[in-house]
């Protein structure tokens, strides 16, 4: 009899936590978490635990299908007719085969965050063989770039997160770090409850009292889009009405001190070439490595040479005193009052200059951390209003050191076996932080980091990264394939590969993604037919996360807990064989590269992403399973004795964290940028590309080196009766909108959850609207399109604004529990560039609208 | 003997409804059936206004109100104190629905699947467990705690709100907590002495 549990890992989001799944008979009967991994120690989320509902759902795809109906529409019938893999793989040879030999960057590659290891193998492995970089992620709108560009540059990491093992005061800002979403969910939320019940204070900034402000301490309501102006304030009170800083830190470890000549640019040592500080001791300017550097000015005015230069940290001084919490408060509609409590509770809660001794090293202490989301940077000045942000915990010193905000484990000495893997941020030639790892590759320089940011160039690819460097990911895809002349690509996209994104639902307005989809000839991976697949010309079914092999579930480590605790690197396993026709994408691509001819690439790219080196370095002229791949990639790490068998046995390999790790600050010699000198000159070549392709919505100008603060295009929409701004939240128990296809959880949302499919609305907006609780209300957008939902009326909101759970409203017919559930946001989303931060790429993620009776 | 109860602590829940979910895949309710609750209100109005997430489930009461109104001794209290039915005994007359303060019966009517004429290979799995015509409703995970497990909401909950635990043993977590944090019942003026109890927010 059958009767196992066995250890793999979720992908319900892009978390991955440790799960164990009980098999009973061939059926799965239970998931749990699994209480060896570092991501959830033993608990799961809703989403975690309703797995076996996705893995049964009769509406899952089960064979492949190729379009009879050459109409591309948004309600049409593709009149799908099944075919035979052979049969599909063969289409898709001839598609590739050709394109490859005519221009690889006619293959353009889409796939969704929570599958996140076979997207990585897509983007990252698949598509650099193939010779292409049109790639993007199609909830990557929804991500967090401008967190990931402050990530890389001030924390080495790609993401961040509190250490709430030992602050005492969080600041969040539009995040529900610890409560419902956010990196490391499971593991947070106990750290989360566990630093609420030690008595940390939890301020949350946000337009809406939900899960995050539900749990806090204080709640402070804000108008949306304006969270920027917010921590000005309270940087500006902070530096200039307290006088709370960390002189020390900021001397040593950050740029503070770096001397800024009249262009806004380091005064360099005229030998060196090294940026220069002043010596306050010496009464002269040293290069900022000079060892005979005694006493570095932070503020004043000098004249090296004739030139006269001031501390980075002085501009900064200067510059944020425009941001009275006065002028904050007609911005933000919080208190001017409350501002200065906050900023006061915030610094004194940074107990500048304390120590704490942690495994017997004595380190800076600074229990005070802000966190912040999409809430706060899902704007198009998202790269000023999280610099804002992020510079509240560096001017105190609470930055990758205990109790302040830690990059998400960019540390990484290996395992005690092994020392691999191995990554170790470093300094470069101005002496700033340089990632030891970034997204995907292990070995580094084998993809672009954002600093130093390569040579903005006239883009050759759709995502527009070559043009806007500083950007992780993109969304633009869905604006350059309908006119790649316009920006100047020289050759127009033909073929999608698209692994299983939601794209017509997850990319703002629709209609606008709907014509990009009409361009291409669509290969789609898919578990269900979804609003996308009706435009896909061939649809293959996917094998679900509980019928597949990842090796990396988490592409390394990527969304592990920060500060303390373990390290961890887990298996996903098949846990039931794929049903019916069902493959694992991974898998066909290899299949797909083989037919090819190109699996050698396949394998040499392979070898840079995970640093194989010999003897598990892949034979570009030899063929391997995809168990013989995750095999060698184990023991490449873990030694021999650690290959494919003894993680499918174990499920997860820990290993204690290092307190060098945890908190690298005072152990590695690389500053931090809080003056931002390299990113003028990008804008300014980014602007002259702009000019020379004539893109004249792109607003360039803010690539700057201080924060600031500007209205969003939703606060800038003045269109008469759009009164309201409508904003999104996120729930624990959905991703996105893929899980509405779940019945548990939308059982949750339909007959428990009272908010998540309905509207929010303020009580009193809305009946000053004659709209009553239970109405059913159109939500219509400035500059978009228009939904329905239900209205549920509030007091927890901010009186100016709707709130929306998620993003549903599915209407297709292959999903029929998600259909017609919940409310369709992104749809009030107009997709252009003039709502666009181009330094992150991100998108205005609010909307003006109206709001009355349906 | 143990005197079974359970202490939920409100100030750690973040209402995500994992409790829900996690008794869900316990035990293969089915639709419509919630053995574990979570209830949202707020209260106040802007700004000043708070929310709170209030989980429910038996409160497994010293005193259960839905026991005598049973007329064939399906519903019977356990020594530990664990109310428990006994499906072949209830004939689903829904009286102790009635009876119950808290809401926490649930009546299986034989719904349809979670995929309406689809049933998961997983839903058959247990079909066994949910016989229709009868009441049913949570019973502190007896078949886990039997096997040295906890009930399944407070094995996963994920801000450990929850202890489960001998409210008999002075020294035990729950006890422990019941006094040190000011430990209430829900709604104690309804006369049934619950074993599950709350701390505040």
């Amino acid at each position: 009899m059958d009767d196992t549990w066995i250890p793999s890992a979720c992908s319900l989001c892009y978390n991955q936590c440790g799960i164990l799944v009980h098999r009973k008979d061939g059926v799965v009967v239970k998931i749990e978490g699994n209480p060896e991994s570092p991501l959830g120690m033993g608990r799961l989320c809703p989403k975690g635990l309703a797995g076996i509902m996705h893995l049964y759902d009769p509406h899952r795809i089960n064979v492949p299908l190729k379009r009879t109906n050459p109409v591309k529409e948004m309600h049409a019938d593709p009149g799908w007719q099944e075919i035979s893999w052979e049969e599909a793989l063969a289409l898709i040879t001839e598609k590739l085969g050709r394109i490859r030999q005519e221009d690889p960057r006619k293959l353009v590659y889409a796939g969704c965050i929570p599958s996140l290891a076979p997207l990585n193998f897509g983007m990252g492995i698949f598509m650099p063989a193939f010779g292409s970089s049109n790639v993007f992620v199609s909830n990557g709108h929804q991500c967090g770039n401008a967190e990931h560009l402050l990530a890389a540059t001030l924390h080495a990491a790609l993401t961040t997160n509190p250490d709430l093992e030992h602050c005492n005061y969080l600041l969040v800002f539009g995040s529900h770090c610890g409560t419902a979403a956010y990196y490391a969910l499971t593991t947070m939320a106990q750290r989360m409850a566990d630093a609420r019940d030690r008595g940390m204070k939890l301020v949350v900034v946000d337009p809406m009292l939900n899960a995050s402000a539900e749990k806090a301490d204080e709640w402070v309501p804000i108008k949306p889009g304006t969270d920027g102006a917010l921590a000005l304030a309270l940087l500006n009170v902070l530096l200039n009405e307290l006088g709370i800083c960390d002189a020390a830190y900021l001397r040593e470890h950050t740029n503070a001190p770096y001397l800024i000549g009249p262009e806004g640019t380091y005064l360099r040592d005229p030998l060196s070439g090294r940026p220069m500080v002043w010596d306050l001791s010496a009464g002269r300017a040293k290069a900022f490595d000079d060892p005979s550097l005694e006493e570095p000015a932070l503020e004043g005015t000098f004249s090296v040479e004739g030139v006269e230069g001031r501390p980075a940290f002085s501009l900064l001084k200067t510059h944020v005193a425009r941001y009275t919490p006065e002028l904050a408060e007609q911005i933000t509609t919080v208190p001017a009052t409350t501002i200065r409590r906050i900023a006061r509770e915030f610094g004194e809660a940074a107990r500048v200059g304390s120590t704490i001794v942690i495994d017997g090293k004595v380190l800076p202490y600074r229990p005070a951390a802000v966190v912040y989301f999409k809430g706060a940077h899902g704007h198009n000045h998202a790269w000023l209003t999280s610099l804002a942000i992020e510079l509240l915990c560096e001017v105190v010193g609470a930055s990758n050191v205990p109790g302040g905000l830690l990059g998400c484990n960019p540390v990484c000495y290996g395992h005690p076996d092994t020392g691999l893997p191995r990554w170790v941020p470093r300094a470069d030639a101005d002496g700033l932080l340089l990632p030891g790892l970034w997204f995907g590759g292990s070995e580094p320089g084998f993809s672009n980091t954002l600093y130093p940011p390569p040579e903005p160039r006239r883009p050759q690819w759709l995502h527009l990264q070559d043009l806007l460097p500083t950007a992780l990911t993109s969304h633009l895809p869905i604006l350059t394939i309908q006119d790649p002349e316009r920006f100047g690509l020289g050759y127009t996209p033909e073929v999608l590969i698209n692994y299983g994104s939601n794209l017509l639902m997850s990319v703002g307005n629709p209609e606008t993604t709907a014509e990009a989809l009409k361009k291409l000839y669509v290969i789609s991976f898919n578990l269900w037919l979804d609003e996308t697949t009706a435009f896909a010309d061939l649809v293959l079914p996917d094998a679900s996360y509980l019928e597949r092999l990842d090796p990396s579930p988490n592409t390394h480590i990527h969304h592990f807990p920060v500060g303390t605790g373990e390290w961890g690197w887990q298996i996903r396993q098949p846990v039931v064989p794929p049903k019916a026709e069902r493959r694992h994408f991974s898998e066909v691509l290899l299949e797909i590269a083989e037919r090819l001819g190109m699996a050698g690439d396949v394998y040499s790219v392979m070898n840079h992403f995970y640093a194989l080196k010999p003897p598990y370095r892949l034979d570009p002229s030899r063929r391997y399973s995809w168990e013989e791949l995750a095999d060698r990639i184990y023991k490449n790490y873990f030694g021999p004795d650690r290959g494919l068998d003894w993680f499918k046995a174990h499920g997860v390999l820990r290993w204690p964290k290092r307190v060098e790790e945890a908190y690298w600050k005072p152990f590695i010699k690389a500053r931090v940028p809080i003056y931002f000198e390299w990113m003028t000159a990008v804008g300014e070549r980014v602007e002259k590309i702009r000019q020379e392709l004539g893109l004249h919505e792109l607003d360039t100008a803010d690539f700057r080196p201080l924060p600031d603060w500007k209205p969003c295009a939703a606060l800038l929409t003045e269109k008469p009766g759009y009164d309201l701004q409508a904003v999104y939240y996120r729930v624990a128990w959905h991703s996105f909108s893929m899980t509405y296809e779940n019945p548990w959880l939308d059982e949750i949302s339909a007959a428990a959850d009272p908010y998540s499919y309905f509207v929010s609305i303020n009580a009193a907006t809305a009946r000053a609207r004659g709209i009553r609780d239970g109405d059913w209300i159109w939500v219509e957008s400035a500059g978009a399109g228009r939904v329905k939902g239900r209205a549920r009326l509030v007091e927890g909101i901010h009186p100016a604004v709707v709130g929306i759970a998620n993003n549903g409203g599915h209407w297709a017919p292959g999903m029929p529990v998600a259909r017609g559930k919940g409310v369709f946001f992104e749809a009030l989303l107009p997709l252009n560039l003039r709502a666009l931060d181009p330094v992150t790429i991100t998108m205005d993620a609010d909307a003006k609208v109206r709001v009355y009776k349906a | 003997m143990a005197r079974y109860g359970m202490v939920i602590d409100l100030k750690r829940c973040v209402g995500c409804y994992g409790c829900v979910i996690a008794c869900k895949a316990e035990h293969v309710t089915r639709p419509g059936v919630m053995w574990a609750r979570v209830l949202k209100a707020e209260s106040g109005t802007y700004p000043a206004v708070r929310r709170l997430s209030l989980p429910l489930l038996c409160m497994q009461c010293r005193d259960p109100a839905c026991l005598p109104v049973c007329p064939t001794g399906a519903t019977v209290q356990r020594e530990d104190g664990v109310v428990v039915i006994d499906r072949e005994l209830c004939i689903g007359c829904r009286y102790c629905m009635q009876a119950c303060p808290y809401g926490a019966r649930y009546f299986n009517d034989g719904a349809d699947t979670y995929f309406p004429g689809l049933p998961t290979p997983y839903e058959q799995s247990g079909d066994d467990r949910h016989p229709s015509g009868v009441v049913e409703k949570c019973d502190f995970c007896l078949a886990r705690v039997e096997r040295g497990l906890e009930p399944a909401c407070v094995a996963n909950c994920m801000t450990k709100a929850r202890v489960f635990g001998d409210l008999d043993d002075p020294e035990s977590d729950i006890s422990r907590l019941i006094r040190r944090k000011a430990g209430f019942q829900l709604n104690p003026e309804f006369g049934t002495d619950p074993c599950v109890y709350y701390l505040p927010p």
